[in-house]
């Protein structure tokens, strides 16, 4: 027979993804350390207000599998084990520097009331107010931890001397990379040096969080939700840390987005890959979590759009989790609070966007996305629109108080990952948002109500039928103003609701000729891998990518802008 | 009835007992398989087939047909217009049918022949079936979780089910539509749930018909489908044609009418029309081109079944889409012959979606000509697929041009390159999740386990065709509510009868037999009860004794393909191609003669164009054979652009539409574009030409019958295939001449499966 030829080289692509070890892919065999690269004529991105420049580029290293994981290589492609979810390099920043701290757009002081206000079982303790700067701290040392969980700790050998000399309006940064979790000092002159590095045995963090509420000089407290489900609490300036959900005793599916419930010391929320959003408080143990009683039958499960397995006014409050819905059998992607910390829009893999009134734990609205997952979710710093990115490669803002799309964003070639506000590039009356997708790019947009206008003449909307529905008439003469909406629910065992109220808002998905399409102001590749989070500070954009490349762009200098 | 149960019984006998062995051997043996545990609770057997999960045997090399044609099964109007057409075979037949080509097997056969195969201690020698993935040295020969095991044991215990031709009995003459619907017919009527296929019979009428498949060899699936879609169209179009002829009742032109080339009959979903594969699969396409001389935009529609979307790095389908559709500007020697102007110009041009087909078939260009190599390469680009999909390159006159799809099937290719691989279907039944088809083994997968395939992971596996399918959001949500319930329940209805794997009684009847398979009552506490027979409502008794010969193993070892791979004689394909159609026609002269009465006025014509055609076609050999600068791009793709030869066409002329490589460099549609050619010729004269197509197209209503007879004789019919380790093997004299414009022209006449399709496409323009 004939001689074939070998097979073609396979492409370049960056092997060293985050996800290589779960992939089977090339890892590190060893521990390696962080590099930071300054590209010389980098990757400018042109604006308006001028030229944003490419600072550095600090790869972060992707550690080894742990011995005990030796990666097992499957031969087989087509092998029908589930991998492991894993995802890309996410950061969480903080700085105690006021002036740093975003422009807000709310006139009034922030009255939302606390999550859980009505219930007593849920009244903080009164206890330690003579030292109120004092922090509570999570029990455990994570370096002298013996947990099966946790790997090892390694430590900067000049960490304490480091932290010592630090200025402390710097900006620290944690990020995770497959096992490893990082803290940097993006400040210090050597960035790229790690202050300590987590590693974990088998899990890896998927999304984390820093409370902005508690946070000190000397003491921050991060949580982070893991692939295995479980929690971490982390303490970093003490090194400890404290698991909640540990086993998933309460939910054992993967924490996919986690946060601080804005306002509160102890409480935050973390969604589940099944769909189950779920309240924990830091300082309170697990226990096997049974769903209390509610009112639907078990044929409606599934179908009404939030099922309350666990309220937040339950009496039993002496164990996690505090609160637990059940909002979709698909996973929640992402969610996002409101600046005004009363609502909370989540994203899900089916492709849905869910307004949630999270303090009278009620979903107000459900929007869908032109089609397929939406992945990532934002508010304005004004909390009038909502920005959501999924994979119809488009961003879509929608306006919360008329409850309606505005416009669809185009321009991203692939997945959209990220989406964010630059609240130092937002007023009253224009907005500036960022977003970064699969398709390594980083696309800037700019919108202001009155510039938005209709792309397509309404003619084909006529001919429309099928799959998008003619708005329904009860969503079009709704006027149900929230703040104005006083119904209490005191409880969710109570089951005397009306067809009305269970009747959610679903709103229909909106024909491509009836929306406005916004391009963008600025469309760039940054790199060579699927970016996967972006953020705005004072004065940068920062980027972080599925293999570890942290990006920061400088903004352009007021003089630049004048001119 | 009893002489075959006591024979039954008896096989059991002579075979040491079936339950034996695995009780003291093979305490890991599963009691039941992944898919019978996916299947439980399925209720009574179904009649519309939406229940059956066969696999297909692999004849060494097939996996690019049986992939196909489990994404096609699974579509259910098409399954149901393919069973429906002309009619359902009449149940006496499908059973008597069946009784001859069911064959049940030993479920423990497997153990029997690991006991003999473990006392020979020889290791069978390795399988040539899927020669193109690399071998896994580290494998061990007895890897239980390895595919290769797995499909062994489906071949030595599953249900066989032989598929014969059957045409007579719903009246119509052999041909790959045929043969396509009797496995559909087997399958549907098949009293067992799951089992396995042996396209045995649909591939020998493929081959028989269509010089490239021939072979052995690797074959692109995404042809594959455009061939058969073809196809299926042609032999129903013809079927229908001959129908009118015969029954005499309706005039010339209405049986014109009914082969719908005139009036597309719409809305119909009855199979009656002739038209379901172009409701299903068949889109519009238009070209607007501008020019920017005079600004006047002119249009052209054509017709697509799939469309073929170059990749980039890190992209998705949608975006894959929207540069399908991105404008193009038509300059330098690529100039745009405007009509209204007069002459060459610039123009902008780009492609739209005017209709949207109702299951779209999208084929990535994985496969792309690179100059260094001087070959095709896969491009392992990771390009993103969504669950669901609306098209954005739609036109502003389009109906529906927010129609909802949803993805139904991925043909996922694992290799290095074009030129060898394996296939493998995933898709999503109507009521049983994602399963895994690959040759004979089908396995239930997570939902997403689909998005393994982006073509950023290793193995080597990307997603090379993508079905999506028409739906509403009404549907995907209800569908959503569903989801990842549905496991909770079966594990609870499991769990309540005991451990899912253990307990024997607990596990519904999967696995339908005749009672006559039934075996012995004492075999029943360690077979497992999902395999055991229901009661029958259809007989299907082996007529032959059950030789399963379970002692002895079954081998991997692919039969030899029916037309045995021998050294092309030195004469040229297209010759061969040209003596073949000569042939054809011959016949094609005979029958009309038959009718010639009638047919007097389209005979002339058809001579006039066969003249015409043959004429052109000895020109464009010609022109092929001087034109030897592009010889060498040309056969980037040995296999594509020789033996391929008239067969080629039919892809292309669907392709090289949605292809945005220029018009003149159609022939490298499919194979991307070849960035040697350097002949640009500007499409002027071939939409001159075009026009003048319709003229001469609907007037030969009749198709060669040539299915019924075999065509080619070993001599007449030299296969061409060179070695494709040299893509610049000198011994195609001829090269495929279709990049030359004039060349548009003689394929749109010669008597493939193309111009059928074309026809439609000419009748809109007009």
């Amino acid at each position: 027979m004939f001689v074939l030829p070998p097979p073609p080289p396979r492409y370049t692509i960056p092997v060293a993804y985050a996800a290589g070890a779960a992939n089977g892919m090339a890892v590190p065999v060893v521990e390696t350390n962080n590099t930071i690269t300054h590209p010389e004529n980098g990757c400018p991105l042109q604006v308006g207000e001028g030229t944003y420049i490419l600072q550095d580029d600090l790869l972060l290293a992707t550690p080894p599998p742990h011995p005990s994981e030796a990666p097992i290589i499957n031969p087989n492609p087509l092998a029908t084990l589930p991998t492991p979810p894993t995802t890309g390099v996410k950061l969480s920043l903080v700085t105690l520097d006021a002036r740093k701290k975003p422009p807000t757009f709310l006139n009034s002081a922030v009255t939302a009331p606390q999550f859980g206000d009505g219930n007593p079982a849920l009244a903080a303790p009164p206890v330690a107010a003579k030292d109120a700067s004092k922090r509570r701290k999570p029990k455990n040392n994570i370096i002298k931890s013996s947990s099966s969980f946790v790997s090892r700790v390694i430590t900067h050998e000049t960490s304490a001397k480091r932290l010592g000399d630090r200025d402390w309006n710097g900006v620290f940064a944690f990020a995770n990379i497959n096992r490893a979790f990082q803290w940097l000092d993006l400040s210090s002159p050597t960035k790229e040096e790690h202050l300590t590095k987590v590693l974990f045995t088998k899990a890896h963090m998927l999304c984390h969080d820093i409370n902005e509420l508690t946070k000190t000089s000397s003491h921050l407290d991060i949580v982070m939700g893991s692939s295995a489900g479980d929690i971490i609490w982390y303490e970093p300036m003490s090194q400890k840390y404290a698991r909640i959900n540990k086993n998933g005793v309460i939910n054992s599916s993967p924490v996919t987005h986690i946060k601080w419930l804005p306002g509160s010391e102890n409480l935050f929320i973390a969604s589940h890959a099944n769909g189950a959003l779920v309240v924990y408080d830091k300082e309170k143990e697990d226990a096997l979590f049974t769903p209390e009683a509610n009112g639907h039958s078990e044929q409606e499960i599934g179908r009404l759009p939030l099922d309350i397995l666990k309220s937040v006014n339950s009496k039993n409050q002496k164990t996690n989790p505090v609160s637990f819905w059940k909002m979709a059998n698909q996973k929640i992607s992402s969610f996002s609070f409101s600046p005004d910390q009363r609502h909370l829009a989540v994203v899900l893999e089916d492709g849905s966007l869910r307004l949630m009134d999270y303090l009278k734990e009620e979903v107000l609205d459900i929007f869908r996305s032109y089609y397929g997952g939406l992945i990532c979710v934002c508010w304005s710093p004004d909390g009038k629109y909502i920005v959501t990115g999924g994979q119809d490669d488009l961003l879509t803002i929608w306006s919360f108080p008329e409850r309606k799309v505005v416009a669809r964003c185009q321009g991203h070639n692939s997945w959209v990952s990220c989406v964010a506000f630059d609240p130092w590039r937002c007023d009253q009356k224009t907005y500036r948002f960022g977003s970064v997708g699969d398709d390594c790019r980083l696309l800037l947009w700019d919108f202001s109500v009155g510039m938005l206008h209709r792309p397509r003449a309404h003619q084909a909307s006529t001919r429309n039928r099928s799959s998008i529905v003619v708005p329904n008439s009860q969503a079009a003469n709704r006027h149900r103003a929230d703040s104005g909406d006083n119904r209490m629910r005191s409880d969710s065992n109570e089951t005397a609701k009306s067809s009305e109220d269970i009747e959610q808002m679903s709103h229909p998905v909106e024909p491509r000729s009836r929306t406005a399409l916004l391009p963008p102001i600025m469309s760039k590749i940054v790199g060579e891998d699927p970016t996967c989070w972006l953020g705005f500070q004072k004065d940068c954009i920062m980027t972080s990518s599925l293999e570890g490349h942290i990006r920061t762009w400088h903004r352009p200098s007021d003089s630049v802008v004048k001119a | 009835m009893k002489a075959l149960f006591s024979k039954g019984s008896k096989n059991g006998a002579s075979n040491p007992p079936a339950t034996a062995p695995p009780v003291k051997k093979d305490l890991q043996v599963p009691q039941i398989s992944p898919l019978e545990k996916r299947l439980q609770d399925m209720g009574s057997i179904r009649a519309d087939g939406s229940d059956k999960f066969y696999g297909m045997e692999n004849y060494g090399n097939t996996c690019y047909c049986n992939s196909i044609l489990q994404c096609l099964y699974y579509s259910v109007p098409f399954r149901e217009a393919v069973i429906n057409y002309p009619q359902r075979t009449p149940m006496d037949s499908l059973e008597a049918a069946l009784a001859k080509n069911l064959r049940y097997q030993n479920p423990n056969a497997h153990l029997e022949a690991e006991a003999l195969a473990a006392k020979q201690k020889a290791s069978s020698p390795p399988s040539a079936r899927q020669a193109g993935v690399p071998p896994n040295p580290n494998q061990k020969p007895e890897d239980k979780d390895s595919p290769e095991y797995k499909k062994k044991v489906a071949l030595q215990t599953l249900p066989i089910l032989e598929t014969k031709n059957n045409a007579s009995s719903y009246g119509m003459s052999e041909s790959l539509f045929t043969s396509l619907k009797d496995i559909f017919e087997s399958v549907v009527g098949s009293q067992a749930r799951i089992g396995i296929v042996r396209p045995q019979q649909f591939l020998d009428v493929l081959r028989r018909e269509n010089e490239m498949f021939r072979t052995a060899m690797h074959q692109d699936a995404h042809e594959f489908l455009n061939l058969l879609l073809n196809e299926v169209v042609a032999n129903v179009e013809t079927e229908a044609t001959k129908q009118a002829f015969t029954e005499k009742a309706l005039p010339p032109t209405e049986s014109a009418d009914s082969l719908g080339t005139l009036t597309p009959s719409t809305g119909s979903k009855s199979p009656n029309t002739t038209r379901w594969v172009h409701e299903l699969f068949e889109g519009t396409l238009t070209s607007e081109t501008k020019c920017l001389t005079c600004e006047k935009v002119s249009q052209r529609d054509e017709v697509f079944l799939d469309l073929s979307v170059d990749l980039e790095q890190h992209s998705s389908v949608t975006s894959c889409l929207r540069k399908f559709s991105a404008e193009e500007m038509l300059c330098e020697r690529n100039k745009f012959h405007c009509d209204n102007c007069g002459g060459l110009q610039e123009a902008e041009k780009r492609m739209k979606i005017k209709r949207l087909p109702r299951v779209l078939a999208l084929h990535l260009k994985r496969f792309k000509y690179t100059e260094d190599l001087q070959r095709l390469q896969k491009l392992f680009h990771r390009v993103v697929y969504p669950y669901h999909l609306r098209l954005f390159n739609t036109t502003d006159d389009a109906e529906d041009p927010d129609r909802l799809y949803e993805l139904y099937a991925v043909v996922v290719h694992i290799g290095g390159g074009p030129y060898h691989g394996h296939y493998v279907a995933i898709i999503k039944t109507e009521d049983r999740g994602w399963l895994l088809f690959d040759d004979e083994l089908v396995e239930p997968v997570d939902k997403s386990y689909v998005r393994n395939f982006f073509g950023d992971r290793p193995g080597l596996a990307c997603a090379y065709v993508l079905f999506y399918q028409e739906t509403t959001l009404e549907a995907v949500m209800r569908e959503q509510a569903q989801e990842n319930q549905a496991p909770t329940t079966a594990a609870a209805e499991t769990g309540d009868a005991g451990k899912p794997n253990g307990s024997p009684f607990s596990p519904p009847l999967a696995h339908a037999q005749s009672a006559s398979q039934a075996p012995p009552d004492n075999t029943t506490s360690s077979i497992p009860l999902s395999r055991i027979p229901t009661a029958p409502q259809l007989s299907t008794y082996p007529e032959e004794p059950l030789e399963p010969n379970p002692a002895s193993p079954r081998t991997v070892q692919p039969p030899l393909p029916p037309i045995p791979d021998e050294p092309a004689p030195p004469l040229s394909p297209k010759k061969s191609d040209h003596q073949l159609r000569k042939e054809r026609r011959a016949m094609e002269k005979e029958k009309d003669k038959n009718e010639k009465n009638r047919l007097k006025e389209q005979d002339l014509h058809n001579r006039e164009m066969q003249r015409r055609e043959a004429d052109e076609l000895k020109r464009a050999i010609e022109a092929s054979r001087a034109d030897t600068v592009d010889f060498a791009a040309e056969n980037g793709s040995p296999r594509k652009s020789s033996s391929f030869g008239f067969l080629k066409r039919g892809s292309r002329s669907l392709s090289h539409r949605l292809t945005k490589d220029k018009e003149p460099r159609v022939s490298t549609s499919d194979l991307s574009s070849s960035p040697l050619l350097p002949e640009v010729v500007p499409e002027g004269p071939l939409k001159d030409a075009e026009p003048a197509q319709p003229v001469n197209k609907p007037v030969q209503p009749i198709k060669p019958t040539s299915p019924v007879q075999p065509v080619q004789s070993p001599v007449s019919s030299p296969r061409n295939f060179p070695p494709i380790s040299n893509p610049k093997q000198p011994t195609q004299p001829i090269r495929n001449p279709e990049p030359l414009a004039k060349d548009q022209h003689t394929n749109n006449t010669k008597p493939g499966h193309t111009p059928r399709w074309r026809s439609f496409s000419f009748k809109k323009v007009a």
